[in-house]
C-alpha cells in the first residue's frame, strides 16, 4: 500500500460518459494484482470528503502506468472527468485482495456488467500473459454502451449481450453463460449486485447440470478455511463486490457486505470474494 | 542573531490529559476512523500523532448494522457502523501487543449499553499494558437510544461516568453529544463525577434517501454526521463546555485544516481530534501538528496552550490546559 502523487498522461472519453485515464504511476503498477483498486483523493475537503474508489482497470509495470475507466454518476466522477493530461492526482493502492486463479486453470470465464468490465479488465491481461484462454461475456443496456473489442487483448474471444438487443445477444449477460460453463475452469464477475446474484446461482446449480463428480480423498476432500486464498482458488465462481467505502484500509468498517460469516470488510477481505461466501439471499 | 544563525524557538506542543496522560502533540485521531491504529500500516507513523483513538470497543463481539453503512453527504458524511467490534477480549489480544510497543499513547473508546457494560469492559482494560486510556463512548447515535442515552441525561451522564471511574484508575476521558440539549449541565455532571477530561463531540444523527428506490439510504436508515458540516456545531458545544469545566476539553468535529484547530484551541480545547479527514488525508494529522508548530514558532508563543480559550468571554479563571494531579 502506497499513497503517491500521480499525473495523467491521457484521457479519452471511448464511450459517452465513459472515461479512460491513463496515469504515471510505477509505484502503484509495481505491486498490482487483477481486482485490486486504488483509492482516489478528491480536490476539495470541504466539497467533496470522501476519496473515491476505483478499481485497477489495467496496469502495465515496465511503462509504470495503471488506467483508471470511469463512468459520470456524480460530483466525484464529474470532477475527475475535467482533469487534464499533466494534472496530479493523489493515490492509495493498490488496495483489497485481487482474483485467485487456480494453476492448472486453462480457461477463464470473464463476466462482466457495465462498469464491471473495470473489474476484471486486468484479469485478461493476466490471464493471457500467463498463456491461458480467455472469454469474456459483457452486457449493457444498448449498443452505445458495449465496451469496444478493440480495448481488449486480440486472444480475448468477446460475446455481448444487450437488455434491449441493439447488439449481440438480446438478453441478459447471465443468459450467455450456461454455454460456456462446461468449457471455464474458473468464472470471474463484476457487475451490478443482482448480476452477481444471478451468477452465485447458477454457479450454485453447476455440479448438479454438468453431472461433475466430487472426487477427493475419503471423507471428502480437505476444506481450507473459507475466505483464504485456497478457499477462493478452488471455487469456481469469484465476484468483485462494490460498496460506499470510508477509509479503504480496513480501519472503519464503512464497506461492509454481509457474508455467510458476518461483515466482510470490500476494501480488505475484497473486493474479490467466492461467490460462496456472501450472503446473497434478500438481493434482488 | 548571532554568527548568522537563525536562533529556532522551542515549541511545546505537549498536552496533559491528566492522571498522567500526557500526548506530545495534540493532534488525536477520532475513534471510529483510524481502526486500531494499524490499518493504515506504514502509510502513516503512528508515534508522531498525539494519541490514538480506537475503535468503539464493547464487551462482547458485535456485528454492526445493515449496509450500506457510509454514505457522502454536503460537506460531511454519514455513518451507521452500529459499533462493529471483536469485544474486548479480542481487541486486547490482538492490538495490546502492538500498542505496548509504541511511543503513542492509545485510549480505548469503550461503548456500552448499560452501565454494567461499560464497566466490565473498563476492568478487563484496567491495568493491561498498552492501553494509556479510556474513552467513554456515551454518545454513539448508531445504537437505538441506548447509546445515547447516557449523553443527553445529566444523571444518567454522571451515573456511568462515576461507575467507571470506581472500576479504574486510568486517565478516562468522556465523549459528548451535540444532540443534548444543554450540554454544559452534561459537562458539568461529568466532571463532578470524576471524568479526566471531555472529548466533544460524536456525530449528529441524520439520514439520506436513494431517491431512485425511494427509501433510506443506509441500512441502518439513520447514520452520524461527520466532517466540515459538523463544524460549527462542534465549535459552540466546545465553547460552551470550557465556560462550564476545569478539565481539558478535547475537540471533535469537521477539523480538516489548521484554521479548525486555531479556532478549537481559541473556543478552550487544549487538543483536537481528527476524524473523517483522515478518510481523505491519513497524513493530516501528523502535518497539522507541524503546521500548529509552525504557527506557534511565526506568533511567537511557545506554546498552543497560550491561546486556549482565547475567544472565550472574560471570566477570572481560564480553562483548563492541564489535567488534575492524581494522587493514589
Amino acid at each position: 500500500m502506497k499513497l503517491l502523487r500521480t499525473e495523467l498522461l491521457e484521457a479519452a472519453e471511448f464511450l459517452p460518459g465513459q472515461w479512460l485515464h491513463s496515469y504515471d504511476a510505477a509505484a502503484l503498477a509495481a505491486g498490482a494484482h487483477a481486482g485490486q483498486f486504488v483509492h482516489v483523493r478528491t480536490p476539495d475537503y470541504s466539497g467533496l470528503v470522501l476519496r473515491r474508489p476505483f478499481s485497477i482497470n489495467t496496469y502495465d509495470r515496465l511503462e509504470g502506468r495503471i488506467t483508471l475507466h470511469f463512468r459520470i454518476t456524480g460530483k466525484g466522477t464529474e470532477w475527475l472527468a475535467r482533469m487534464r493530461a499533466g494534472e496530479r492526482l493523489e493515490m492509495l493502492g493498490p488496495l483489497g485482495r485481487g482474483f485467485e486463479v487456480a494453476s492448472r486453470s486453462r480457461h477463464l470465464l470473464l463476466v462482466a456488467g457495465g462498469l464491471g468490465m473495470a473489474g476484471v479488465r486486468s484479469l485478461a491481461d493476466e490471464a493471457i500473459a500467463a498463456g491461458r484462454q480467455v472469454v469474456v461475456l459483457f452486457g449493457a443496456a444498448s449498443a452505445s454502451e458495449v465496451y469496444p473489442s478493440s480495448m481488449l487483448p486480440d486472444e480475448v474471444e468477446y460475446v455481448v449481450a444487450t437488455d434491449d438487443g441493439s447488439f449481440g445477444h438480446h438478453g441478459r449477460v447471465t443468459d450467455l453463460v450456461p454455454r460456456f460453463e462446461a468449457w471455464a475452469d474458473q468464472c470471474f464477475a463484476c457487475g451490478p449486485t443482482a448480476m452477481l446474484a444471478a451468477m452465485a446461482e447458477l454457479a450454485r446449480g453447476r455440479d448438479g447440470r454438468l453431472g461433475v463428480a466430487r472426487l477427493g480423498r475419503r471423507g471428502g476432500p480437505r476444506q481450507a478455511p473459507l475466505s483464504s486464498a485456497q478457499a477462493r482458488r478452488r471455487s469456481w465462481l469469484q465476484v468483485s463486490m462494490e460498496q460506499n467505502m470510508g477509509c479503504a484500509v480496513g480501519a472503519c468498517l464503512g464497506c461492509v457486505v454481509m457474508g455467510v460469516n458476518g461483515p466482510q470488510r470490500v476494501c480488505r477481505e475484497g473486493p474479490v470474494f467466492a461467490a460462496d461466501e456472501i450472503r446473497w439471499a434478500g438481493w434482488p | 542573531m548571532t554568527g548568522g544563525v537563525e536562533q529556532r524557538a522551542v515549541v511545546d506542543l505537549s498536552v496533559d490529559l491528566g492522571r498522567g496522560l500526557e500526548l506530545r502533540n495534540p493532534l488525536l485521531v477520532a475513534s471510529g476512523t483510524f481502526g486500531y491504529g494499524v490499518e493504515y500500516g506504514e502509510v502513516v507513523d503512528v508515534d508522531r500523532l498525539g494519541a490514538v483513538c480506537s475503535k468503539g470497543t464493547t464487551l462482547k463481539a458485535r456485528i454492526g448494522n445493515a449496509p450500506p453503512r457510509v454514505t457522502e453527504t454536503p460537506a460531511g458524511m454519514l455513518n451507521s457502523i452500529g459499533l462493529q467490534n471483536p469485544g474486548v477480549e479480542a481487541v486486547l489480544e490482538r492490538y495490546a501487543g502492538r500498542w505496548a510497543g509504541w511511543e503513542v499513547p492509545v485510549i480505548v473508546n469503550v461503548a456500552g449499553e448499560s452501565v454494567e457494560d461499560y464497566v466490565a469492559v473498563t476492568r478487563r482494560l484496567d491495568g493491561h499494558p498498552g492501553v494509556a486510556g479510556i474513552e467513554l463512548n456515551i454518545s454513539c447515535p448508531n445504537v437505538g437510544r441506548d447509546g445515547l442515552q447516557f449523553a443527553l441525561d445529566a444523571g444518567s451522564a454522571a451515573q456511568v461516568t462515576a461507575a467507571v471511574r470506581a472500576a479504574t484508575d486510568l486517565p478516562l476521558m468522556v465523549k459528548l453529544s451535540p444532540a443534548a440539549p444543554d450540554v454544559r449541565a452534561i459537562a458539568k455532571a461529568i466532571e463532578a463525577a470524576g471524568a479526566d477530561s471531555i472529548s466533544a463531540v460524536n456525530t449528529l444523527s441524520g439520514m439520506a434517501l436513494d431517491r431512485v428506490r425511494r427509501r433510506p439510504l443506509l441500512g441502518n436508515t439513520y447514520g452520524g454526521l461527520s466532517g466540515p458540516a459538523l463544524k460549527p456545531v462542534a465549535l459552540r458545544v466546545v465553547y460552551e463546555v470550557a465556560q462550564a469545566v476545569r478539565i481539558p476539553i478535547v475537540a471533535i468535529g469537521g477539523i480538516g485544516a489548521l484554521d479548525d484547530v486555531l479556532d478549537f484551541l481559541l473556543a478552550g480545547a487544549v487538543a483536537v481530534q481528527v476524524g473523517t479527514a483522515v478518510f481523505a488525508d491519513p497524513l493530516l494529522p501528523v502535518r497539522l501538528a507541524e503546521q500548529l508548530e509552525e504557527w506557534c514558532r511565526r506568533e511567537g508563543v511557545t506554546s498552543h496552550r497560550d491561546i486556549v480559550g482565547g475567544a472565550l468571554p472574560a471570566r477570572r479563571d481560564r480553562p483548563s490546559i492541564k489535567g488534575v494531579e492524581y494522587r493514589p
